[in-house]
């Protein structure tokens, strides 16, 4: 934390001994609030305040509640499987994973077991999208640091995602694919070579990325050691998902408490150990990679064929009580509360979010930062501002 | 003759029918230059209001590159933009600042509402903190629905965009 250069009284105490005249200076003066967002290229639908004392950040103040949309209002007037089209919404790009943790969740409430190929589908699903959630990320934080490729790269490749899982679900983004008690249709012909062959492709493309992007020196010098976030501070704070793992914590809500058929998968859970901004966007890529290992064996160990989805009553009724799910998202661990009283409607549903947890950790990190070094640290935390508002 | 055309009144006679041949021989070519103009230079504000925000980058990819119709994203000042589009729901809180980001660019400014939310309110019609539709605070040019559109249909919306300027008379 950088400490402002003097007090007022005590500016003015030496001003008089030594017999200046004393300029009446206010802290206000010294200090320039600058505002960020929401019109602005790079902060997306989110503001927030800075005051700088010359080039460094004193203060900051995050805003959020742009995308307000009382996600969890409208929960608790529709029924279970109606929900699942706007719930989606808040990450369109990452709508397999958001709707995966409802769905684990309303499946304890109703009590129904999903068929083990329909298991494997949404995993598979899952982590198809977690790549194009993650290289939208990427492709974000390349023009966000003026790297104008890594913008046209990841946006190009994660179409080729896209087509896969419009090939599985029948939509680009909003696939509503989940839902409680498996998912929607079994997967069409040809999509394991597609796949496969896709996998191949992605891999030597990441090592292209790592070449032009990561082991740039540009890059390097502006991340490297800029708003470190230590392991401690990442506990306290509360955060999760990547910045958690880049702070030296290896946490993945896929190993801790698996669900569905990650028990079965073998993966290492990616971490680094510097917490700075280098590896907060480091960590996401080395997830990507890991990613794709997992997609291998999912596409390995799929039963050949059986029932993906087993069928509810029209009108499903949640047993009395609570559940809470989570899983793991491109953003960290992503968890539903549902309170149920018995009717075809839940009660209560609170959702619980990476990117709220992760954006916590902004005003401590942008303290004492150079101005000229928020963009790289805002977009490191692995925030997506409609997830948070909800 | 020489002294009627100089006498005063004669003379402004004679250049407002001047004025009004020029007008007729240059209206029309001229208007179509500027909207030539207008039409391959639409540059819109970096406002993102909802979800749609990531159909709009998905449009300035590799894949869909609105770029080869004038269109440029990301471009720094709203003073030197000329279009808006309102990527999907509005809030109550983002509605005033959308507001006023449309009073802040200079004329001509156009508006595309992107999303059933944009239009209508879409599936969030029965939100407590969701305008039911963008056009109640901003006139809207083009409507480009779904939720959220695919990037061909916003590119479509953008070229109706381009046939309504090209039609448009110059004030």
């Amino acid at each position: 934390m950088v400490v402002l250069a003097k007090s007022l009284e005590d500016r003015i105490d030496e001003s008089q001994k030594l017999g200046l005249q004393v300029i009446k200076e206010s802290e206000d003066d010294r200090l320039m609030t600058l505002n960020v967002g929401p019109q602005h290229p790079g902060s997306g639908h989110f503001r927030f305040t800075v005051k700088v004392d010359g080039d460094y950040i004193v203060y900051a103040d995050p805003d959020p509640g742009y995308v307000h949309r009382g996600e969890e209002k409208m929960c608790e007037y529709r029924n279970f499987i109606q929900n699942i089209p706007h719930l989606e919404r808040p990450v369109i790009h990452d709508s397999t994973n958001i709707t995966y943790s409802y769905s684990l969740a309303v499946e304890e409430l109703v009590g129904i077991q999903v068929p083990r190929r329909g298991q494997f589908i949404r995993a598979i699903a899952s982590e198809l999208n977690r790549q194009v959630y993650t290289l939208y990320w990427l492709a974000i934080y390349g023009i966000f640091l003026g790297h104008s490729t890594m913008f046209m790269w990841p946006t190009g490749d994660r179409e080729l995602f896209i087509d896969l899982l419009e090939a599985l679900t029948g939509a680009r983004v909003t696939h509503a694919f989940n839902i409680p008690g498996g998912v929607r249709n079994d997967i069409p012909n040809g999509f394991k070579d597609r796949c496969l062959r896709q996998i191949a492709y992605f891999e030597k493309r990441l090592k292209e990325y790592e070449d032009i992007f990561y082991n740039n020196p540009l890059l390097r010098q502006r991340t490297e050691g800029v708003g470190i976030l230590t392991k401690e501070d990442a506990i306290k704070l509360g955060v999760t998902g990547s910045v958690l793992r880049a702070s030296g914590i290896p946490y993945d809500i896929r190993k801790a408490e698996p669900y569905d058929i990650y028990n079965e998968i073998d993966f290492k859970v990616q971490y680094m150990k510097t917490g700075d901004s280098f590896a907060r966007s480091y960590v996401p890529f080395l997830d990507m990679r890991e990613s794709c290992h997992i997609m291998r064996q999912l596409l390995d160990k799929m039963p050949e064929s059986g029932e993906v989805r087993s069928k509810l009553q029209p009108n499903p009724k949640g047993a009395p009580g609570e559940a809470y799910r989570r899983v793991e998202s491109g953003r960290g661990a992503l968890g539903y509360y549902i309170i149920s009283d018995g009717t075809p409607k839940a009660y209560r549903v609170k959702i619980s979010v990476g990117s709220f947890r992760n954006m916590l950790a902004l005003p401590y990190l942008l303290v004492g930062a150079k101005l000229g070094d928020m963009p790289s640290i805002y977009w490191s935390l692995n925030y997506w501002p409609v997830e948070a508002d909800r | 003759m020489l002294k009627e055309l100089v006498n005063p009144t004669h003379f402004n006679v004679l250049m407002g029918k001047l004025g009004d041949v020029l007008v007729k021989a240059l209206d029309q070519p001229l208007g179509y230059a500027i909207n030539w103009g207008r039409i391959w230079s639409l540059w819109p504000v970096h406002l993102e209001t909802a979800c749609c925000s990531v159909e709009f980058g998905a449009a300035s990819g590799p894949r869909y590159d609105v770029e080869r119709f004038g269109i440029i994203e990301a471009f720094g000042s709203l003073r030197q933009c000329d279009l808006i589009v309102v990527q999907g729901t509005v809030t109550r809180k983002m509605a005033p600042r959308l507001r006023m980001v449309y009073d802040q660019m200079p004329e001509p400014k156009y508006v595309i509402a992107m999303g059933a939310c944009a239009i209508t309110g879409g599936l969030y019609i029965d939100s407590y903190n969701v305008l039911p539709g963008v056009d109640g605070i901003v006139p809207v040019d083009v409507y480009v629905p779904g939720c959220p559109p695919r990037p061909e249909t916003l590119i479509q919306g953008c070229m109706l965009l381009q046939e309504k300027i090209k039609r448009s008379r110059i004030k």
